[in-house]
Formats: C-alpha cells, structure tokens, sequence
C-alpha cells in the first residue's frame, strides 16, 4: 500500500481511501494502549515503585527539580556522593530524561491533576514507548507504506528487548531516547524524501533532545554520515542528500555542544569526526556534481587533474596532522565505552569497571530469541524485500539493521538498538508478504483478473518501464554496487557517472495458488500469536521484577522480601545526616536516594580510583579496611549477603570484581591470592586471605547461630571460618533476611597509657607481601 | 574579551548581510531577473560567509581559542548560514527537476526558519 495519488472525492476508491485512514488511526490508537498497557505488569503484581539502580539517581535528580527549579538543577553541586569528591550533576548527567519529567509534572500539577513525581516518573516509560510506536509507523511509512507502518508499530510496542528496559518503573535514560532515536531517523528519512529544509530543521531539533537523552547518541551521529556516504558511493548523490545531511551536521554539533556533558566533545572527540569528514566529502561532491554541469567535458576533465593534483598535497597535510594529534592521545581520541564497543576486548584488558557491568557483556544466542523473537527470522525476509526497489530510505533501514546486529553482538545493553530495525524488518516483511498473499486470494477469486492486476501493478512500481530486461539489469548493477560499497570501498574519488537510479522496476503480479495462500495466511496469524504469547510472557515474567522487592513461591504462598528498602529506612532513621556510608558501588543510588545519606562511590562508576579504594578495603584485613575507611571519613559499612535466602547477586559473588578493581590500582591486592587452586571458594579450602579479609568478615559474622552449620545456600556449601569476632566493626543492622548487613566503625582505640606503639615503617604486620602497604 | 567582541561583530556584520539579501528580493519586478538575481546574491552571501568564517579561524590561529564556545559559534553560525544559503540555492535553482513543483516563497519561509533556529543556538552559545 505505497503512497496513492489523492482521488476524486465522491468516488469509492476515495471512500475506501478515508475508510482506510480511519482504520489507520483506529489501529494506531490501539497500538499506543497496547504499548501502554503492556508494561504495567510490574505495577499490578508489586506496586509502583521504581526499579532497579540507575532510576533511583534519575528520581532523584527530578525531586530537586522539581523542588528547587530549573536554575539551581543546571548549577547543582551535589556532595552527597562519591565523598569526599562530590559530583558536577548539571554537567555529567543527561538531562533530558529528567526535564521530559519534571515538564510532564509541572504541566499537569498547573492544570490541578496533583500527580506525585514518583507517579510521573514511574509512568514515563510506557508512555514514551507508545510515543516511540508510533514514530516506529511514520517511519516505516516513509520507507515502504502504511501497512508496513502498522504491521511495525504493531511488533515495536511488544517486543521483549524494549519492554526490558521500558516497564512501568525503570526510569531510565532508554525510556525517552528511543523514541527520539526513532523520531530523528523518522524526520532524516522525510527529509530524504521530500527534500523540504522544514524538516531537516525538525530533524536537527529532534537529534537535540536525543542528545539531551541519551550517550547513545553517537549510534546517530555515525550512522547518518555512513548512510551518506553509501549514497554517495552508489550514485545516489542528489540535491536532497545535501538538503538532509548538512544542515543536520551544523546544526546538530552546536545543539550538541549545547548540552554541558557533550561540549566541546562534540567537535573534539573521535565518535564525532566521521561527520566531519562525511561532511567535507559531501561538499566535495556537490562541487564537483556542480562544476561538471558548467564546464565541458574536456574542461572538466583539465580541471580534474589540477584539483586532485592540489588537493591530494593538501589532503595529505591535514590527515597527517590530524593523525598526529589524534595519536597524541593514548586512546585516540575516543572515550573508554565507544572504544570498548569498537574493540570488544578492549575493556577486559584495560578497564575493569567497564568489563564488569553484566549488561556489558556479548549477548548469548538464546539471549536473541528472548528479546526479539520471532523478528529474528523475519528481518532477512525483510532485508530481502528492502532491496525491492531499493530507495534511499531502504537501504538506511539496511544500513541500521546491519549496524545494530553488530553491536549488540557486542554488548548485551545494545539489543535496544537493535529492537527498532528488526521491527521496522519485520513489518516490512510481513506487510510485503500478506500482499502477495491476499493479492493471490483476491485474483484468484476475482473473476476479472486483468483490471486487479493492472491495479496491483501501477500500486506497487513507481514508473513503469518499457524494457524489462534493462530494469533487470539495472536492478542486478545496483546490487553489486551496494555489495562493492559494503566490502569497504569507500573512499573513490571520483564520484559516479550514472545518475542516481530510480527504481523504475515493474513488478509482475506474483500469484500463487489459492490454498497455499490461504494456508500461508493463516500461518502468519498463528506466527504473529506466537509472538504475542512470548511477549506477554516476557513481560509479565522475565522483566517485570523491580529488583528492590524480591519474591519466591513456597509451599506457603508468596513470600516477599523487601530487605532493600527496610536497610535503606533504618539508614534514613537511625543515623545522622551527614553520616557516610561504604558499600560497593551497585547500592550507591538507591542509598542517597532512599536513605539519604552520602555515600563513598555510586553508579555512575566516574572515577575508577575511587572504587578501587572501596575495593581495596573490601579486600583487606579488618585493620587495614579500618584504617582506609577512616581516611574516609566513613561511618557505616554496608554489605549485601544473599546466603541465608539464596540471592545470587549479592556481594560475595561479586567479591572478585572487587579484588580485581582494587588490585588494578593498588598492586598489593592480587586475585590469586583469594583463589585456591584458581577457584574461588569460601568454604574450608579457602586461602587465608580470603577467610581474613573485610567482605569474609562482613558477610558471615554471626551467621553460624542462623542454622548452627552456617550452611551457604549460593554458594552450596558450609563456610570455612564459623566462629570469629570483629575487632574493628560491630553490628549495628542485619535485616529480616540477612540480605543488608550494616556494621559502623568503631572509634579509634585510646593510647594505651605507659606503653606507646612504635610505628613501624614499612608494613610489615601485613602477612601478605613484603611490597610496601600504602594502607598500614 | 576582544575575541568575545570581535566574533560578536563578525556576527552581526553577517546578520546585517541576510537583511540586506532579504532587501534585494523585494526590489525586482520581473520573474526571471528576480531569479536570476537572487541565485547570484546567494552565491555572494555564501562566499562572503565562507570568508568570514577562515578569517575567524585564522583570527583563531593567531590569538589563541580562548572563549572556545564564542569561536565555535563564531565559525559554525558563518558555515551553517552559508549551508543553508547554498539549500535555499538548490531549492530555488530553476534547473533542479526535483524542486519544479516547490514554491520559492516557501523555499524562502523554511530558510528564514532554519535560520531562526540557527542563530538562536548561537546567540545561546556565544557566551
């Protein structure tokens, strides 16, 4: 259903156009609701809270402003984290996740609807992603036709990998930036395709407010230069190319610079040059596309040599002093994630923190399946059914999809990416495929089948062309170009010759036999039930848990564990405001959001050196943790413990990450240490460093007058230390469960008088090295 | 200080420009001459931002980029209005088969607007 010429009104073709177009909002409406009400299953089954880590810095960030407004949001100092370093919000957050927020709040609290922020942020999520299904529709529209628009839509506002990342609760940067990563694609496709400088305008507007959301807006800022460039590689160089790419490159950098964490990043780091580049390329060949329409032949060609003589001289300047300054800096140029992205390994070797983030891991096949589902095996169809005809804003789709594949396979956090392109596949697939098949069922029942062919025909091809063969062979060279360009041939010089090439392929009307089409219908539908059951499943299953609210089935019905947010409201009541508490960096949102006190290290993991000393105090023996955690001025350690109910995330599995941090800033702390036989083990076997360091301590203190056999249910096995004091620390909290276990430092013993304690100078009362121990 | 200055007056020079392109569209009767016109005043203007723009950078090269933010803007409002000139020139340009059907006042209106949203950026970012 391409875009049909408006008939004349009165006739029934115009009728079934309107009838068509109400149908078409109908569904739309219905997607949004869906989209909606899909992910409310975390509010239904728990209550309305918010999820996991991350979203409780974002609530945060929206309480203050929305309490203390704009102004004081964008000069905020916040010194209730990472002390005693204190964090720049206004300048490392993105803002806008929050200001989409507190806008919506302010909005609806000025219109006397006294929704509370938690309320707004909690509901972001959903209504964003139907706002993202929607512009999922207009865009597929713009590639293929509206039954494609819906049938993606459709598939977008269900699929897993974006419902994960999206429920009702996970107040993340990911619930607004997709939609604006679709929306910005919508609005360069349009641009593309009508060549209007309105929307290249609203295109740049919108890259704003992406790259107000989301870091992941560097995916845009290179994808568009390489679509460009593919263009321009297979003669699909025209007017609304320029039209659509340069002004979104100036505009778009100084909107990006506007943003106080992008800055002047936005012309200085690497992830931006591509554009750069492109953008001198495009000029290049607009030039060049110009001056051959002036000159004549013979002229062009004098004038050919004489500007690449020149230019190549001063090409190879400007590349070698880019280089130079480029390789000045040791990661050239770009930051530790992108870098991580290009070279998967990258991050284990260098940079720990990066490497120990679960979502920053390669994905599984099985993880494919989970979140994109049945769209895995639809995108070929798709990708297949892109390159008839090819246009402009097809082979972008394929160019995205082709992107998005790889980088997820990087990192399991980039399957959201991914999520759009295989939905925007899919509905293109499944809309081309139906069309085959309720054309066959139509011609073969329709008795005139000359008049629904001609009508089939003149729908579906842009111009038709008298010689077929031609159209064939132009179709089969615009595929090898394709194939050219994608194996790396990037940088020709000169432009090509042929003039873009239109798809002016005629289709010849495919029919296929009325009980297979009916059939093939009919397995269709029962492929898109499949999808839906496995949606729904996932997102009342898999991705509705809050993480902060645990439950289990037991014998005796549901048991809920809320020791999270019990630990959190004895912090809040039970200590004072400016009492500082360690614990590893997960918990660091969650305890100034909730607790509201000031912490050590958080999320935002910004400062590596920071966290390697709270791991390396973890690490340490109980005097040495002491005595960094004094430094710190810290009062109460927190420690998660899942042994007694068998809560696989909790500190001591996540104990070696500590270690490894710890021990790749201050060397005395090596892995092997706490490792028996290269296996990391807490019982009996356990190496004495392990059985005397902090975490050991922290964890299972006590724990032997829980069962008498201090019998570990993550680990499956009895501890090796059972009976021990602590010398340094004394219990202050240990939640229903024993997940959250706070201790407080004991104040510092009084000289014992007569007899004082020579200091020794170097750290020989550590039994582990004979290396100097900055800590003793 | 100076360069803050300085780059300021480059702007508004470049601000003064656009008035006076837009003053020339109105003082011709006849179509073709009005275009034919035009096409050259906006070659003009895309020149003259062009130039602008090195003698920022070379201003830059000499003095240091201190205020960096004023010089980025300084250098971006320069190219991005003389990009613009040179889509309002494709979009007008009566050899364009692609653009027959596109109304030269509308070209124009999405210009100034493009344009509008441009030089806000920059008055924002100029510092």
């Amino acid at each position: 259903m391409a875009a049909l010429e408006s008939p004349q009104p009165g006739t029934t073709s115009a009728m079934r156009h309107a009838f068509g177009n109400v149908l078409s909002v109908l569904i739309l409406v219905l997607i949004g609701v869906l989209a909606f009400s899909i992910r409310l299953f975390s509010v239904i089954k728990y209550e309305s809270v918010i999820h996991e880590f991350d979203p409780y810095f974002n609530y945060r960030v929206t309480q203050f402003l929305s309490k203390n407004g704009i102004y004081e949001f964008w000069n905020w100092f916040d010194d209730r984290t990472w002390y005693p370093l204190g964090r720049v919000i206004g300048g490392t957050v993105y803002p806008g996740l929050t200001l989409t927020a507190g806008t919506i709040w302010w909005v609806l609290n000025s219109i006397n609807i006294p929704l509370s922020v938690e309320t707004v942020c909690v509901f972001t999520a959903p209504v964003f992603s139907a706002f993202a299904s929607w512009a999922t529709y207009l865009l597929t529209k713009e590639v293929k036709g509206s039954g494609a628009g819906l049938a993606a839509a459709a598939l977008l506002a269900m699929v897993p990998s974006y419902i994960s990342r999206s429920v009702a609760g996970s107040y993340d940067n990911e619930a607004v930036a997709i939609f604006a990563l679709i929306y910005t694609f919508y609005l360069y496709i349009k641009t593309l395709n009508t060549g209007s400088l309105f929307y290249a305008t609203l295109n740049a507007i919108a890259y704003f407010y992406m790259v107000c959301s989301w870091g992941g807006y560097t995916f845009i800022i290179n994808l568009i230069p390489m679509h460009v460039l593919l263009c321009i590689v297979t003669g699909r160089y025209s007017p609304r190319l320029y039209i659509a790419y340069a002004p979104l490159v100036v505009l778009g950098t100084l909107l990006a610079a506007l943003v106080p964490v992008v800055g002047f990043n936005a012309v200085l780091t690497s992830e931006h040059f591509a554009s750069f580049l492109v953008f001198i390329i495009i000029h290049v060949v607009a030039l060049v596309y110009y001056i051959k329409g002036i000159l004549s032949p013979k002229m062009f060609k004098v004038a050919v040599t004489l500007v690449v003589s020149i230019g190549l001289v001063v090409c190879f300047l400007v590349v070698a002093i880019l280089v130079a300054l480029v390789a000045s800096s040791p990661t050239g140029g770009w930051s530790g994630r992108s870098l991580s992205l290009l070279d998967p390994t990258y991050a284990s070797k260098y940079i720990p923190i990066i490497a120990s983030v679960s979502e920053h891991q390669p994905p599984t096949w099985p993880s494919y399946f989970m979140d994109i589902n049945v769209l895995a095996f639809l995108v070929p169809a798709g990708i297949i059914a892109c390159f008839s005809p090819l246009s402009d804003a097809s082979s972008f789709v394929v160019l995205y999809i082709v992107m998005s594949v790889y980088f997820s396979g990087v990192m399991v956090r980039l399957m959201l990416v991914l999520a759009p392109a295989a939905c925007i596949m899919s509905g293109i697939a499944l809309s081309q495929a139906f069309d085959v098949f309720t054309g066959s069922i139509k011609y073969q029942l329709g008795g005139s089948s000359n008049s629904t062919d001609d009508a089939e025909d003149t729908s579906t091809s842009n111009a038709p062309k008298d010689d077929a063969s031609a159209s064939k062979t132009d179709k089969g060279e615009e595929i090898v170009k394709e194939r050219s360009s994608k194996k790396g041939k990037k940088k020709e010089r000169e432009p090509a010759d042929k003039p873009s090439v239109k798809s002016k392929i005629k289709k010849k009307a495919l029919v296929l036999p009325l009980e297979a089409s009916i059939v093939a219908l009919l397995l269709l539908i029962m492929l898109g039930a499949f999808y839906v059951i496995h949606c729904v499943w996932a997102a009342a299953e898999a991705y509705s848990a809050p993480s902060i609210v645990l439950t289990s089935q037991s014998r005796d019905g549901l048991h809920v564990f809320d020791d999270f947010r019990e630990s959190y409201a004895w912090l809040s009541h039970n200590t004072d405001v400016d009492d500082k508490v360690a614990s590893w960096w997960d918990y660091g949102y969650q305890t100034t959001a909730m607790a509201n006190r000031t912490v050590i290290v958080d999320n935002n993991t910004w400062n590596n050196t920071h966290i390697a000393t709270v791991g390396t105090a973890m690490s340490s023996p109980e005097k040495a943790a002491w005595e960094i955690f004094n430094s710190l001025d810290v009062k109460y350690v927190l420690v998660v413990f899942g042994g007694l109910i068998g809560y696989p995330s909790d500190d001591i599995n996540k104990f070696l990450w500590m270690v490894r941090i710890g021990g790749g800033v201050f060397p005395h702390i090596k892995e092997a240490d706490y490792l028996r036989d290269g296996q990391y083990r807490i019982d009996s076997e356990a190496t004495p460093t392990m059985l005397n360091c902090l975490m050991y301590k922290l964890s299972y203190y006590r724990f032997v007058e829980t069962d008498g056999k201090a019998y570990d249910r993550v680990r499956r096995t009895e501890i090796g230390k059972k009976n021990f004091k602590l010398t340094h620390f004394e219990e202050v909290f240990t939640s229903h469960h024993w997940m959250v276990r706070i201790y407080k430092l004991k104040p510092a013993r009084n000289r014992i008088r007569g007899r004082s304690k020579k200091k020794t100078s170097s750290g020989s009362k550590s039994s582990k090295s004979a290396k100097k121990n900055p800590w003793v | 200080m100076s360069n803050k200055i300085y780059f300021l007056v480059l702007y508004v020079l470049n601000l003064i420009f656009t008035r006076v392109g837009k003053g020339e569209n109105e003082r011709n009767e006849s179509d073709e001459r009005k275009k034919e016109i035009l096409i050259k005043i906006i070659d003009l203007y895309v020149v003259f931002a062009v130039f602008t723009a090195l003698i920022q950078v070379a201003y830059m090269a000499l003095v240091g980029s201190f205020p960096f933010n004023s010089f980025l803007s300084g250098v971006l409002s320069c190219i991005g209005t003389a990009v613009l000139a040179v889509c309002l020139r494709i979009q007008v340009n009566k050899e364009n088969k692609e653009f027959k059907d596109l109304a030269p006042e509308r070209a124009f209106a999405d210009f100034v607007l493009c344009n509008l949203v441009l030089h806000l950026v920059i008055i924002n970012f100029l510092g």
